[in-house]
């Protein structure tokens, strides 16, 4: 695979080149702004990049804004933003209109690196990875919370593991239970918040967040 | 025509208020009808364009000064009387604490009776006077009674109801020999005038005694506030190194001893099982510092707060409760960045003590814009018997609130449910 890194954090930026080249990757540019990644995009052709939200000049949200830019004006290349905090409201943002080759998570992720890269291969693929802790902003600020307190403790955790980007036999290595066990789950999940079934995973999560209100 | 437009001009409707006006002392029902009344007389007198002589007569102005000069008597003896009489039993019997509270009884009165002059003053003399917001204390009888002997205002009602009877008393006799005299001679052109100086100096005497503050009790609080913001950072400053040498830098320090462990059975390749061991406490311990790490610098001031407001910072915030959390913002104009970093402090801080001690099933925050106010409202559905007095925390949040202009008012019976209602100038 092809990526390009934007992270102004010198340590962070060598830090993950080294652990995504280990992982057999290609770091075709390593930039430390908004400004250089959208030249890099432009230039390189890449399969996915690796977004930092706060970078120079202001330190806000420009990695954020580079990145829904790339989505909009380069659909080829898949955007994984990490960032120190995740914020349901960047995720919608980024999410708006697709919820494919997308992903949104908390630096400390890196920390399990399997679990990391993973997450960009799937990404990448044009699957989703979506922060735990951006799905619990997201179900805590969601509309339908009369709908959510209708499922179960067991459904919300399956819930919540879909609005990630898992696919069944990944929620149910997570939760320990069978892959059927999960299925009857997402079955129950669908019926109760009034959700076509859907087998195909990134059309599993538009619907969830669809429902949750973060995408329209 | 000038008198008649100045004095027009005065309790014109629209004409900037005081400045040492709070929002909430500008309740419309306070000035209204004040305000009808000048509106009226002005559209007669531009439509008639009578000369001033004829005009002072007709305007009902006068007679409403008039009629509030002749009030003024019964007033001015009640309010001597009152003042007189249990000021004096208060202060004999001070020697025993009994005469305490009479102190405190008798300074409400006259607050009381003052206020009644305060509504003349604006009705007939057209002053310009703000409503006292009621008397604030803090718990208790003893708090009851601080308040009140260090009110400013009614020690000023006071001074004003005994100035009041020689003021009142010259007011009145020469109004109603006014009266009769103009009965007895119709053409009498001094007698409006006449009424209109009177007007004006009881106007005066009760804008200067009977406002809700002067400019050096604005002085002094400005300089508490002041005291308040200076130790409210020194105290941040405080919690902040506290909390990164007993969270992120002590697991630090079990990191680095876990890792220096690991190294040695690694280097001496006596052990790599326990080397491996080690490794994985070393790891789990770094997430935790990091997760702690970011805990405590959202807290300090997110980023979102900054690019997106309120609405979107407060999801992190709502999230991290242990209890579910409605949000609600509704704040079409983003206020400035202090009062958005205030209130979202707050809420952080309101939230956590619903976690940690509401014992609720469900909170709520509100947030809205009225005017340049900003309203802020958390509630839960907890155990409720929140004390500001024991807890520093609550205590330290209104000070922060207050320091800014604003005020934070708790409710919060035992048995529950906890409100806590927050306003802030939106412009800071």
């Amino acid at each position: 695979m092809r990526i390009v890194i934007a992270e102004d954090s010198v340590v962070l930026r060598d830090g993950l080149g080294r652990l995504l080249a280990d992982a057999g990757h290609e770091i075709v540019a390593a930039v430390p702004d908004g400004d250089g990644l959208l030249a890099a995009i432009a230039t390189e052709p890449a399969d996915i990049a690796v977004v930092d939200v706060r970078m120079p000049p202001t330190h806000t949200d420009e990695g954020l804004r580079a990145a829904v830019h790339i989505r909009r004006e380069h659909p080829e290349v898949a955007v994984l933003v990490f960032s120190q905090y995740v914020e349901e409201r960047y995720a919608a943002e980024l999410l708006a209109g697709s919820t494919k080759k997308v992903g949104y998570l908390l630096k400390d992720r890196v920390a399990d690196v399997r679990d990391f890269i993973d997450a960009v291969e799937r990404v990448a693929a044009g699957g989703t990875a979506l922060d735990p802790e951006v799905i619990s902003q997201i179900f805590s600020r969601s509309r339908r919370r009369e709908a959510l307190n209708a499922l179960t403790p067991r459904e919300r955790d399956v819930l919540a593991a879909m609005a990630e980007g898992s696919s069944n036999a990944a929620i149910a290595a997570k939760l320990v239970v069978s892959e059927g066990a999960v299925e009857k789950h997402v079955s129950n999940i669908f019926a109760k918040l009034g959700l076509s079934p859907s087998e195909s995973e990134h059309r599993r999560v538009l619907a969830v967040l669809t429902y949750l209100g973060v995408t329209s | 025509m000038d008198a008649v437009t100045k004095d027009g001009g005065a309790a014109a409707a629209g004409g900037p208020r005081p400045a040492d006006q709070t929002p909430a002392d500008l309740a419309p029902a306070d000035l209204a009808p004040a305000d009808l009344a000048t509106a009226e007389s002005e559209g007669r007198r531009s439509g008639t364009g009578l000369p001033p002589i004829v005009a002072v007569i007709v305007d009902p102005a006068t007679y409403r000064a008039a009629l509030s000069l002749v009030l003024l008597l019964p007033l001015g003896l009640v309010g001597f009387v009152w003042v007189v009489a249990t000021l004096a039993i208060g202060v004999l019997l001070s020697i025993t604490l009994v005469g305490i509270p009479i102190v405190a009884a008798s300074l409400m009165g006259a607050r009381q009776i003052a206020a009644v002059g305060r509504q003349l003053a604006r009705w007939g003399f057209q002053a310009k006077i703000a409503t006292p917001p009621p008397l604030a204390y803090g718990g208790g009888p003893i708090g009851w009674l601080a308040a009140v002997l260090l009110d400013a205002l009614s020690w000023r009602s006071v001074l004003y109801l005994v100035v009041l009877l020689p003021m009142s008393i010259v007011s009145a006799v020469v109004t109603i020999v006014l009266i009769m005299a103009s009965v007895l001679s119709p053409i009498l052109i001094a007698a409006p005038w006449i009424v209109r100086a009177f007007s004006a100096a009881n106007r005066w005497l009760a804008e200067r005694l009977l406002a809700p503050v002067t400019l050096s009790e604005r002085v002094r609080r400005l300089q508490d506030r002041r005291r308040q913001v200076v130790e409210s950072a020194a105290d941040e400053r405080r919690r902040i190194e506290r909390d990164l040498h007993d969270g992120a830098q002590a697991r630090l320090v079990a990191l680095a001893l876990d890792l220096g462990m690991a190294k040695e059975k690694l280097a001496g390749g006596s052990d790599p099982e326990r080397a491996a061991t080690l490794v994985a406490s070393a790891h789990d311990e770094v997430k935790r510092a990091l997760s702690e790490l970011r805990d405590l610098t959202r807290g300090i001031h997110p980023a979102v707060l900054t690019d997106r407001g309120l609405d979107a910072a407060l999801s992190a915030v709502a999230a991290r409760c242990t209890v579910p959390v409605v949000v609600s913002v509704d704040v079409p104009q983003r206020p400035s960045p202090a009062t958005e970093q205030i209130t979202y402090y707050c809420v952080s801080e309101l939230l956590v003590n619903v976690s940690r001690h509401s014992r609720a099933s469900a909170a709520a925050v509100t947030v809205h814009r009225v005017g340049d106010l900003l309203l802020l409202d958390v509630r839960d559905d907890g155990v409720g018997g929140a004390d500001p007095v024991r807890g520093t925390g609550l205590r330290g949040l209104a000070e922060r609130v207050e320091s800014a202009g604003g005020r934070l008012v708790l409710e919060s019976p035992a048995g529950g449910p906890t409100v806590i209602s927050m306003e802030l100038p939106c412009a800071l």
